[in-house]
């Protein structure tokens, strides 16, 4: 388990984390979303034991990560900007890893060499290509066993083959070792086929933190012919995100369970009504609507 | 063996249930056989093992699987008790036969229909 809490970080005077408090249970698949400079790369490079915080926990299995071996050996990071010793080729690394990971599993690395064909393991890895070198990490990510993988963008760079092998692999890890999978990205279609928990992050916080079908489950979209052509006043404690209008379909973003939105706007004896399930993309929108970050009307 | 689409709007795990159910209804996958591991589901499938584990709950919870820990999750008939599942299709095919009667159709030939349909299962099964 991973325990972030009240997690203060400056850098020069600039506050990237402002007690940021967050929990990823044994097992899960937990996903960090939110906008470019919300914090998400500073808080995964915490909790991978590269920073140390100005105040505020970083646990992992209860323990400290920063500077803790024993912690240490159990992770394995990817991080959004790779880095590799000089001249090393991805065989010098496996043997640099096999060094320190104990679970270093050499039968997989082998194994492992017809999935990432492409990628010759005799070469320098920093004379390969973007897409090669993140290759690379996760052979060597996949081969260390790893109890908790920290992933930082990490498709980023590789083919939609790849993409899905590599998710593939991961998954499959999960489900037979209960890996637990801390990953960060934008491409949130993604992620809502591998995730279980989402972490919202915005200005250094977390926003929203729960498990995704509950996210899922609690915001509807809502597609509503009314007789009249106007939205008929709608009940105060209705919270209402969002409202759009085209002809005389309403589309309404209504917080709250499918089946009870339907049924109080079934008071209103609507001609036509449609529940819809939110996308991740969707909800994320909407979530962040209320902070003021949404994408602006701009002419140029 | 079941296929994932982006652009619906059912929930990734309503899909997987769905079209797991389709093969078991279908005779695909038989009776007493073995469904995939969640594992292995989750691997072709690429996406989250917990996914799979609410599918196959929701399928155990319709009547049409049975799951024994350690062993995994098996086809099994219906042994004819009231569930859920049942009292929908139910409310449909009453909605359809309605439907259809008022196009025209003669309960006689609706009952062939059904009668076809039995057939065909049993000539699936063996």
């Amino acid at each position: 388990m991973i325990e972030v809490q009240n997690v203060v970080k400056s850098f020069d005077g600039f506050c990237a984390l402002d007690g940021l408090t967050m929990t990823v249970p044994d097992g899960a698949i937990y996903g960090l979303v939110g906008p470019n400079g919300a914090g998400k790369s500073t808080i995964l490079r915490h909790i991978t034991g590269v920073y140390q915080q100005d105040s505020g926990l970083v646990l992992v299995d209860g323990q400290p990560v920063y500077e803790n071996p024993a912690v240490k050996e159990k992770m394995v990071d990817i991080p959004d900007e790779l880095y590799y010793f000089g001249s090393a080729s991805t065989r010098d690394m496996a043997r640099f890893y096999r060094g320190f990971y104990p679970r270093f599993d050499q039968k997989r690395y082998e194994a492992l060499k017809e999935v990432f064909r492409s990628v010759d393991e005799t070469r320098p890895i920093r004379r390969l290509s973007k897409g090669m070198q993140k290759q690379t990490a996760f052979w060597l990510a996949l081969c260390a066993r790893p109890e908790v993988l920290v992933l930082d963008e990490p498709v980023d760079g590789l083919d939609p083959v790849m993409r899905r092998q590599v998710w593939s692999l991961l998954m499959s890890d999960v489900a037979q070792d209960g890996t637990t999978v801390l990953v960060s990205s934008h491409n949130l279609r993604e992620l809502e086929d591998v995730c279980d928990h989402v972490g919202i992050l915005s200005r250094g916080k977390v926003l929203i933190e729960r498990s995704l079908s509950d996210l899922q489950e609690n915001l509807v979209k809502m597609q509503v012919v009314f007789q009249e052509k106007k939205l008929p006043v709608l009940p105060d404690d209705m919270e209402v995100l969002n409202v759009s209008q085209v002809g005389r379909i309403h589309t309404l973003i209504v917080r709250g369970k499918a089946d009870e939105v339907t049924n109080r706007l079934a008071a209103y004896a609507p001609i036509l009504m449609d529940a819809l399930p939110l996308t991740l993309e969707e909800i994320f929108i909407y979530e962040l609507g209320g902070e003021d970050y949404a994408v602006r009307d701009v002419i140029l | 063996m079941i296929s994932l689409n982006y652009r619906d709007a059912r929930p990734i795990y309503e899909q997987v249930r769905d079209g797991l159910r389709h093969l078991v209804v279908t005779g695909a996958i038989a009776v007493g056989e073995k469904l995939p591991s969640v594992r292995a589901m989750a691997a072709s499938l690429a996406i989250n093992p917990n996914t799979i584990q609410r599918a196959y709950a929701a399928l155990e919870e319709e009547g049409y699987v049975s799951t024994t820990p350690g062993k995994g999750a098996f086809v099994v008939r219906d042994s004819g008790g009231e569930t859920p599942r049942r009292g929908e299709l139910l409310r449909q095919f009453d909605a359809l036969s309605t439907e259809l009667l008022f196009l025209g159709m003669t309960a006689q030939e609706l009952a062939q229909r059904v009668n076809r349909a039995e057939e065909n299962r049993e000539g699936g099964a063996e």
